[in-house]
């Protein structure tokens, strides 16, 4: 079966854009346009990794990093944040939160796809 | 789109700034951009080059010169913060688009980045997505010795993501031949946008040519790193 993954992000065009790059690689996406919404996602289903944005209203990536590590299915889940923020401030606090990684905006589709197989 | 004046000039009476005062403080993320006091206006401004973008909370007014690139104005209604990009999309010649299509060109995922910076500056400030206003301008036919028309595609990128966001246009002044001088005040939301005669600015159209061959030699794409 095809691994699923999550694209948490609150612009549409991003997701289209990320969605699109998975799926050329045979991936399965499941989209989220903010932290609540992907975190309730995940409270039932399973997925097998999760690229998401950092600024969104309701819930930012960064708490929603922390709150997945927290449940036990996604103690061990690559998480990747993908963002246009590239402060050292802001990498370390993902990092604190338990991401697996992090990605500037604008992300390249090829880099993107090898470093999912590295992470999964 | 109309030509308002926030700030009144006097007659033909010219005042420079007053020697006590001193530009609105600037967020820390803008220190780059050049900021001058503008006579026309009575008011500071912010002067945006290509690839630049502003954001401002104070009562200032930002500037730009738009040829073939295009420029989105975009403000919280509610808060009165806003700002202005000044971006064109680099051509895909050298950046493999066949491998990921339109949806994930080198060219989309860079305009992408160049909207949502400037939207995210202003969502961080405490505006809301639902509440943002947009106008656009630009996309002018100014390169004009070159195979692709750089301005409408442009113009078709911003146009198609303002929908795909489910953005609202307020105002718009896009194509045609010529280049613009675009103000805003993202306060207040008044644009004005002057067009002049296509062959007056030879500088105009040797920064958009040097801007496009400086987004065409290096890869769009960020940094990776796995902690």
């Amino acid at each position: 079966m095809a691994r699923m993954i999550m694209t948490v992000d609150d612009s549409t065009s991003m997701r289209q854009m990320v969605k699109a790059t998975l799926q050329s690689a045979g991936y399965g996406v499941v989209e989220a346009a903010d932290g609540q919404e992907a975190l309730d996602y995940a409270r039932e289903n399973a997925v097998d990794l999760v690229i998401t944005d950092v600024n969104m209203p309701h819930m930012d990536g960064i708490t929603l990093v922390s709150e997945l590590r927290a449940l036990p299915t996604y103690r061990l889940t690559p998480l990747l944040l993908l963002t246009t923020e590239s402060s050292m401030e802001k990498k370390m606090e993902g990092k604190k939160a338990g991401a697996t990684g992090w990605i500037v905006k604008p992300f390249n589709p090829t880099q993107l796809l090898a470093t999912l197989a590295r992470v999964l | 789109m109309s030509s308002h004046r926030k700030y009144p000039s006097h007659s033909r009476q010219v005042r420079s700034a007053p020697d006590s005062s001193m530009p609105p403080p600037t967020l820390s993320q803008f220190e780059h951009v050049s900021r001058y006091w503008d006579n026309e206006h009575q008011c500071f401004a912010a002067r945006l080059l290509p690839g630049e973008y502003y954001v401002t909370t104070a009562q200032e007014m930002i500037a730009t010169v738009l040829g073939s690139c295009v420029s989105a104005c975009i403000r919280d209604t509610r808060i009165g913060v806003g700002g202005m990009n000044h971006f064109m999309l680099p051509l895909d010649a050298s950046q493999g688009t066949s491998a990921w299509g339109e949806a994930a060109s080198a060219a989309t995922r860079y305009g992408n980045v160049a909207m949502e910076r400037l939207i995210n500056d202003i969502l961080k400030l405490g505006g809301r997505r639902e509440n943002l206003e947009i106008k656009l301008a630009g996309g002018g036919r100014v390169l004009a010795a070159m195979s692709t028309d750089v301005g409408a595609r442009n113009i078709d990128f911003v146009r198609q993501y303002v929908r795909d966001e489910g953005f609202k246009v307020t105002g718009e002044d896009l194509g045609d031949i010529f280049p613009r001088k675009v103000v805003y005040f993202p306060d207040t939301g008044k644009i004005r946008v002057k067009r002049f005669s296509a062959a007056t600015d030879r500088s105009l159209e040797d920064r958009e040519r040097k801007y496009l061959s400086e987004l065409d030699s290096k890869p769009i794409g960020g940094d990776v790193e796995l902690f």
